[in-house]
């Protein structure tokens, strides 16, 4: 029997290893309009372990956590493993720039969410997605919002 | 990462399982045409979604998908001779048509009506585009025939293959639209495979490793978009579909034909991957048809008489080692389909989810199983006919396009993702 035949065997797969093979990861999620303020603030209800939910950015840098506390953007991108923007159509993601900046220089990676795209027309998603696709190594247009709440769990937040 | 539960979901595909129930709502193909190549030709042993079944061609040309087992004894009808219109039980006579119909019990007096009594598990079979498909569902509830345009152009300009590949469907699948992949383990193919050399698309993806995905849902399933940079600012796009729950298109590469995969259950460790190649607009010449059949671009060469892959886990798919230290191939292993398979079985006949550290460029494989997760419980919770079903569904195509950087490519490929009668696929 050959090497490959022999460990491909759904017996042999019992014997993988059973330690933990990562750590967590820290995941910041950034509301960068009102439609995202919204996706956050439902994110909020559920129990994550690794991962700090921003309502708000100010231009300033100032980060509004979904409990109110503030925090600055190069603080949080700073320990960060991967920065999700989460912004409706409509073309208000202005601050995406002020974190991306951010996440540029710390060379950390980025998701931009689009939410409510279901029902809106091609232009509104254009204008937002002008403002979110330079500073996204990956985006994600999605009719509904609670895929956002699966994303996070197969990330392991 | 997946949980437990949920793995098992989507991987479980069994009489009486939701995804076994999700994939009984479809057409899927079941054999290809050659292998029932005449009227009363020999029966074939077919297996889908973990049910033994047996594909016959009977006298007049109807084809049959039935129940393995002859009703009495328990015979496999693989044994039995295919005349006069059904299929019969070399142990004690009995007779079936293609509906599986109990037509002659010869110990029983004809009279008796015992016959009419006895009737085998059936499902349709009909041809379109060179395969056989087959719909496993509630006879009551049964979709209008396939249409996608890979079987409704003219013979000459298509070409489908299928192998058996040793793991679960949905890792193969996940495979499909796992498009940060290409970039590394076929690097070696693009420059001197005949069915993907020459295009001008390749030097985008050959000069930008690091794409930016974008991943929208369609109607159907998904629209995973890889973005790289192309001259004057603009964007190469290339688009990959995913239509449910087990269809994936590859962009296309200049003028070669479009090519994709259906990944569709043998049983919960096994499935076939079903390999097309066509061209809406123009014949496929002899020599894209001798490399296909040669094992090239998405094929495989097949141990002789059998639809098993040459390179196999037997023979550790034939690594060469010094071909992958070279540079010739990146893992080792010759040919895109195997590349895939190797790797893909090497996880095991079920990858365990629970253990995999999924990150932001999965988007495409997380968005597939949140849709599949969906799809599964609107089917098994309210009876709602899943995404893929609706035929124009299936009317679609993946698409190689450059685009202005403010364009959202399904604004801007919107036309070109829609399957067309006799317009040529965008490509570059």
């Amino acid at each position: 029997m050959s090497e490959s035949a022999r460990a491909t065997s759904a017996a042999e797969a019992r014997f993988r290893v059973q330690v933990p093979n990562s750590r967590p990861r820290a995941i910041k999620v950034v509301a960068l309009d009102r439609a995202g303020e919204a996706a956050v603030r439902r994110l909020a209800g559920a129990d994550w372990h690794h991962a700090a939910l921003f309502a708000s950015v100010s231009p300033d840098g100032t980060l509004t956590a979904v409990d109110g506390g503030t925090r600055s953007v190069a603080d949080e991108v700073n320990g960060a493993d991967l920065v999700v923007f989460v912004a409706g159509p409509g073309g208000h993601a202005h601050a995406t720039r002020v974190v991306g900046e951010a996440c540029s220089r710390r060379r950390v990676t980025t998701t931009g969410f689009l939410v409510g795209a279901a029902s809106a027309p091609e232009p509104e998603i254009s204008k937002t997605l002008a403002q979110i696709r330079p500073w996204s190594l990956m985006v994600v247009i999605s009719r509904s919002d609670d895929y956002i709440a699966d994303m996070m769990t197969a990330l392991r937040a | 990462m997946l949980k437990r539960e949920q793995s098992d979901l989507l991987t479980q595909t069994g009489p009486g399982t939701p995804m076994g129930r999700m994939f009984r709502s479809y057409w899927i193909p079941a054999l290809l045409a050659e292998e029932l190549p005449e009227n009363d030709c020999p029966p074939v042993r077919v297996k889908l979604v973990s049910e033994r079944l047996i594909a016959f061609r009977d006298t007049e040309g109807r084809c049959g998908l039935v129940d393995e087992f002859c009703a009495h004894r328990g015979v496999s009808l693989w044994f039995a001779r295919n005349e006069q219109c059904g299929l019969r039980c070399p142990y004690h006579g009995w007779k079936y048509d293609v509906t599986g119909q109990c037509v002659d019990v010869p110990s029983e007096p004809e009279a008796s009506g015992f016959a009419k009594k006895i009737k085998l598990q059936s499902y349709p079979l009909v041809e379109r585009g060179g395969v056989l498909w087959t719909y496993m569902g509630p006879p009551e509830q049964q979709p209008p025939p396939p249409e996608w345009e890979f079987i409704t152009v003219p013979p000459r300009q298509t070409f489908t293959s299928k192998r058996i590949q040793e793991s679960n469907w949905l890792q193969a699948m996940e495979g499909g639209i796992d498009s940060s992949h290409v970039s590394w383990l076929h690097r070696g193919d693009l420059n001197s495979d005949p069915l993907f050399k020459g295009a001008k698309g390749n030097q985008y993806n050959l000069s930008d490793a690091r794409p930016v995905f974008e991943v929208v849902e369609s109607p159907g399933g998904l629209y995973i978009g890889a973005r790289r940079n192309a001259e004057e600012g603009r964007y190469y796009w290339r688009i990959t579909q995913w239509v449910m729950p087990a269809f994936t298109m590859i962009p296309p590469r200049g003028n070669h034909s479009v090519h994709g995969h259906f990944w569709i259950p043998i049983d919960d460790e096994n499935c076939w991957t079903w390999s097309f190649d066509y061209h809406p607009v123009r014949e496929l010449t002899d020599a894209e048809l001798a490399a296909m059949r040669d094992g090239k671009g998405i094929h495989v060469r097949y141990i002789p008489g059998t639809y098993r892959p040459l390179a196999n886990k037997d023979n550790d798919y034939l690594i060469d080692r010094a071909a992958q230290k070279a540079g010739r191939t990146f893992s080792g292993v010759e040919g895109i389909a195997m590349q895939d398979a190797s790797l893909q079985e090497s996880m095991g006949p079920i990858v365990d989810r629970t253990k995999e550290n999924l990150v932001s460029t999965d988007n495409g494989i997380i968005m597939a199983r949140h849709r599949l997760l969906r799809a599964v419980k609107a089917l098994t919770q309210n009876g709602t006919v899943p995404p893929g079903v609706d035929l124009a569904h299936q009317k679609v195509r993946s698409a190689a396009i450059v685009l202005p950087p403010d364009v959202p490519f399904t604004e801007g490929a919107r036309e070109a993702l829609v399957a067309r009668p006799e317009v040529a696929p965008a490509s570059v």
